[in-house]
């Protein structure tokens, strides 16, 4: 069985809805992605894991007969912008709160040393958390969720606000804490999501616009971009593109071509053979990475 | 325990922050205040001089309770406001900035969360109100005449029941609004309401907490306990404790 399974949540704030009949379920292990414009209810959504807010309607269920249970015991939250007790030192919080998610002061202590251990911040446990960089207090919300060894970790925009290095410690954070524990978290960025995630939600004012593996997405979308450039602009090149039969649209921004076509395989042996043909001078042929935007726009079309 | 985890949190943060040593300084400052500058007085304007030749200036020395009600007096108008400041921000600040958000990801119970924030603040404030009236009963014992220590400490538990009931009413405030500044503001109101009904009606409200000073001195004079200090003590209590409930009731309707 799903260790979570949320069934048709729907949360109204004065007549708006927030997120509206979004129902999907986690299974043990696997790393989900929450994918989304800003203001799409990714919050929202996580927020209503977390227990924070009451759905309006709709319920959330964990596999163990928890609807009467707290869930804060089984979830870890990272919050977009954790804030500390800037008083303290990185290891007092931790064991702060792993006493308040109910570890002996000894479990937390002992806790508390791995997880400065894995988030590698063990050299400034000593330090308040006043003198931490924005990547030290990103990593060290990440091991306060950790701290019960929870079932299930919410991460919302865990790397969103980070600088490349930083960014990267967290996905490898993430792909490590992955072997151990199923997470949910939310992101804007594709690449991140793409990186480490196992499943994504595609969600859109409200509503899971998608759902599936990265792979079947775009699969589902059954239509690759590609980017040609020449150094000197043929004559009558919209035209002749547009003759080959896999490319079914032609787009022309700045210098580049962008093409829509089906089939990867047939449209790049045509559109080569074209270009030889014609003599044209190919300076640029790329396979254009489906954006999050193209994703949406096509997932938002539909 | 929970509760112990968080009260021991609030203890190492006060202590942190030294208000383990300037609110008992400033407790003490107040009480010690009015009791020595009467005592004083004729001496200083002696000392200073400036007054005509041939003038007599007869102030009368107040009696030993009229001193004591002195240093009760100043810590019920100062000692009041410096409690309100110190609690205006224990839950609501942990808001504002976005902590509490983090707390209370963890399994923490709301009823441990305020019980255990009221207490710190209750330590703090009990402690400093009674090293603040020994220090001023001591004046009053060498300068002005003698008060029994008993009695001293009796007039304290009474007075300490008006603390609590003042604490209650500014973290009741506390899960209202987000803003400590707010917080004051509204708590303040609610003092100053109180004790305004209860000088217009006091003779209705002869059980209101805001008149157990006025008791307390009737007790020092007369070595009685009036049967309205003990009700006076036990609404205040009771209004504390509501307080509370209602305060952890709004925490828990209230989405994080």
């Amino acid at each position: 069985m799903a260790l979570l399974d949320a069934n048709h949540l729907t949360k109204t704030y004065k007549n708006v809805n927030a997120i509206q009949d979004v129902s999907f379920s986690l299974e043990h292990g696997k790393c989900v992605a929450l994918l989304g414009p800003n203001g799409s209810g990714k919050t929202t959504t996580l927020r209503m894991l977390a227990g924070f807010i009451k759905p309006t309607s709709g319920d959330i269920a964990f596999d163990q007969d928890s609807l009467t249970k707290d869930f804060r015991n089984f979830v870890g939250y990272l919050p977009q912008f954790p804030v500390f007790h800037n008083w303290m030192t990185g290891k007092e919080f931790l064991i702060y709160v792993g006493q308040l998610a109910k570890l002996s002061k000894d479990e937390a202590i002992k806790r508390a040393d791995e997880l400065l251990e894995l988030v590698n911040l063990k050299e400034v446990r000593k330090l308040k958390i006043s003198k931490y960089s924005g990547g030290m207090k990103q990593r060290l919300g990440i091991a306060q969720a950790l701290i019960h060894a929870p079932k299930l970790i919410i991460l919302d925009e865990p790397a969103s606000a980070l600088d490349p290095i930083g960014r990267r410690e967290v996905l490898n954070l993430m792909r490590e804490l992955k072997k151990d524990a199923t997470i949910l978290f939310s992101t804007h960025i594709l690449n991140d999501a793409e990186e480490v995630s196992d499943e994504i939600l595609l969600l859109n004012e409200g509503h899971i616009i998608e759902q599936g593996s990265m792979h079947e997405l775009e699969s589902v979308q059954n239509t690759v971009t590609l980017k040609l450039a020449f150094s000197e602009e043929p004559k009558f090149i919209e035209d002749r593109l547009k003759e080959i039969e896999s490319v079914f649209k032609v787009n022309q921004i700045d210098k580049d071509y962008l093409l829509t076509v089906h089939d990867l395989q047939t449209a790049r042996k045509q559109l080569l053979e074209v270009v030889y043909q014609e003599n044209w001078q190919l300076t640029k042929f790329e396979v254009a990475k489906t954006s999050l935007e193209d994703l949406f726009m096509k997932a938002v079309k539909k | 325990m929970q509760w112990f985890v968080i009260l021991k949190k609030e203890i190492l943060e006060n202590w942190r922050n030294f208000k383990w040593v300037w609110v008992p300084i400033v407790f003490i400052i107040f009480a010690v205040m009015d009791p020595l500058t009467t005592y004083y007085l004729p001496k200083i304007m002696d000392a200073v001089g400036g007054v005509p030749e041939g003038s007599i200036i007869d102030i009368p020395m107040p009696g030993a309770v009229e001193a004591m009600m002195m240093s009760f007096g100043e810590l019920s108008l100062l000692g009041v406001l410096i409690t309100v400041v110190i609690a205006m921000g224990v839950i609501s600040g942990e808001m504002k900035s976005g902590v509490y958000e983090l707390i209370m990801s963890k399994p923490v119970k709301y009823s441990n969360y305020i019980t255990a924030k009221f207490a710190s603040v209750v330590l703090l404030i009990l402690l400093s109100l009674i090293l603040a009236l020994i220090t001023g009963w001591y004046y009053v014992l060498i300068l002005f005449g003698d008060i029994a220590f008993t009695a001293l400490l009796t007039s304290i538990a009474f007075y300490g029941c008006y603390f609590l009931l003042i604490i209650g009413i500014v973290l009741m405030v506390n899960t209202w609004v987000q803003s400590p500044g707010v917080v004051a503001f509204l708590s303040i109101i609610f003092i100053i309401a109180l004790n305004a009904l209860t000088s217009i009606y006091g003779h209705i409200f002869t059980w209101s907490p805001a008149l157990l000073s006025d008791y307390i001195q009737v007790y020092l004079a007369s070595g009685e306990l009036v049967s309205e200090i003990w009700y006076s003590a036990l609404v205040a209590l009771l209004f504390t404790y509501l307080c509370l409930q209602f305060a952890i009731l709004t925490l828990k309707n209230r989405a994080v």
